[in-house]
């Protein structure tokens, strides 16, 4: 006969687990603890991310770093020795584009010093990573037709990036100077992005935004709106892809991802 | 992470610049209804001359609408008869010409608006009207087949804050 009854069983076995449980809650020797989690076996310390702030000179090291970007760019441009022939005029366009980026770089960070940050001497990494070396890639892709071409298609959304981003700092800097000082600047880029606009569409048909009747898309235009656009801009180069597309790359101005905080270094 | 603080509107001080911006975007306005009736440009030419006279309007009622009841709406003659002189007559690069030095006037005006505008709104409008006035100064530049160097230097001086207003 059965010396427990079910009831017994119950009750003793719901003991037995309670005790299991707490124990396995308990501190245990040689474990070490994690503030944030209350679990079983050695946990890696929650490591935060630095408290970054958004300050004028972050702002402007950011404007440096993009006139870095559009210098490298230039200058990857003219290496590759694609601007001869009908393209010789727009590497001399090239040349003293770039060399307008230097002086705006040495600009920025004169005013970085005065502000008692440190200057910034390098492009923006992550535009790099995700804009301007895909598209490298795609423009001296062996089976481009026109590489030429695709580069000053580039050239001319970068050009179209610096003058957003300039025109887009000005109500998040705090002093009215550097408003100025930026806007100067951003001035310089937007002629550039119209002197590149009109050798990509010449003419005053250039001029003000139309559409290409053959492909049904918008051509591109000096004047492209009433007002400075911050709007994501559309680049399309490289080869033909097997389905009979191009790739397309779309740039945005920096944002809290890609800032250049103090932190932020030149490797 | 610490964010710069939020957009600040104009202050009263900023309305009056932003008025006197109003003006003389109104004169510009001006200026290219007056060169677009002008029977030596073409279809196109005329196109894009009425798509500027556009620009400068939607730029001034921008700037109303910022200032409100200190905006005039009517066009700054100062700025007005500075260039009139010069929009008239059968050479279109002559005009042509005097719109790129009218575009590069305001677009230094602008720019000296930045610098004194209190407020990060009207600052960013105005930033906002400024880029676009640089590359409509450069197509002109071109178009008159100017120098690169013509094309992307803005040497003009800035007209002064009150004045014609």
């Amino acid at each position: 006969m059965n010396r427990f009854s079910r009831r017994d069983v119950l009750r003793f076995g719901g003991v037995g687990a309670a005790g299991v449980l707490l124990a396995a809650c308990g501190k245990q020797a040689g474990v070490e603890e994690s503030k944030n989690v209350k679990a079983v076996g050695v946990m890696p310390e929650a490591e935060g991310l630095p408290n970054v702030e958004v300050t004028d000179i972050v702002l402007l090291r950011t404007a440096a770093s993009l006139e870095y970007n559009a210098i490298d760019t230039y200058e990857a441009a003219l290496g590759l020795g694609v601007f001869t022939g009908a393209f010789a005029a727009a590497g001399e366009i090239a040349k003293r584009l770039r060399d307008d980026h230097r002086g705006h770089a040495d600009a920025i960070n004169g005013l970085i010093t005065t502000l008692g940050g440190k200057p910034f001497t390098c492009g923006n990494p992550r535009v790099n990573e995700i804009y301007i070396s895909p598209a490298l890639a795609l423009i001296t892709d062996a089976d481009n037709e026109n590489p030429a071409l695709d580069v000053v298609v580039l050239a001319h959304a970068l050009e179209n990036l610096a003058a957003q981003t300039y025109q887009g700092v000005v109500t998040l800097l705090s002093d009215k100077a550097l408003r100025k000082a930026a806007m100067g600047i951003g001035q310089d880029e937007a002629r550039h992005a119209a002197v590149l606009a009109q050798a990509l569409n010449p003419g005053v048909a250039g001029v003000l935004p139309s559409i290409d009747e053959a492909t049904g898309k918008p051509r591109v235009a000096a004047v492209p709106a009433a007002f400075g656009p911050l709007t994501p801009i559309p680049v399309t180069v490289g080869p033909v892809n097997a389905d009979g597309t191009r790739s397309s790359l779309i740039l945005e101005t920096p944002s809290l991802n890609s800032l250049a905080y103090d932190n932020v270094t030149c490797a | 992470m610490t964010l710069p603080s939020t957009v600040t509107p104009p202050t009263k001080a900023d309305r009056e610049l932003l008025a006197f911006a109003n003006s003389a975007e109104f004169a510009a306005r001006d200026l290219y209804a007056a060169a677009a009736a002008l029977p030596a440009f073409s279809d196109d030419e005329k196109t894009m001359l009425v798509g500027f006279h556009d620009h400068h309007r939607a730029a001034g009622q921008a700037l109303a609408g910022m200032v409100g009841s200190l905006a005039t709406n009517v066009r700054s003659d100062e700025v007005y008869n500075a260039f009139r002189g010069r929009v008239m007559g059968s050479d279109k690069n002559a005009v042509l010409d005097a719109l790129r030095d009218l575009e590069n006037t305001l677009a230094s005006t602008h720019l000296s608006l930045v610098g004194a505008l209190e407020g990060s709104e009207g600052a960013a409008l105005v930033a906002s009207i400024l880029n676009i006035q640089a590359r409509q100064s450069a197509a002109l530049g071109l178009l008159v087949g100017r120098s690169l160097d013509d094309v992307l230097v803005n040497a003009a001086e800035p007209l002064a804050p009150g004045a014609g207003s």
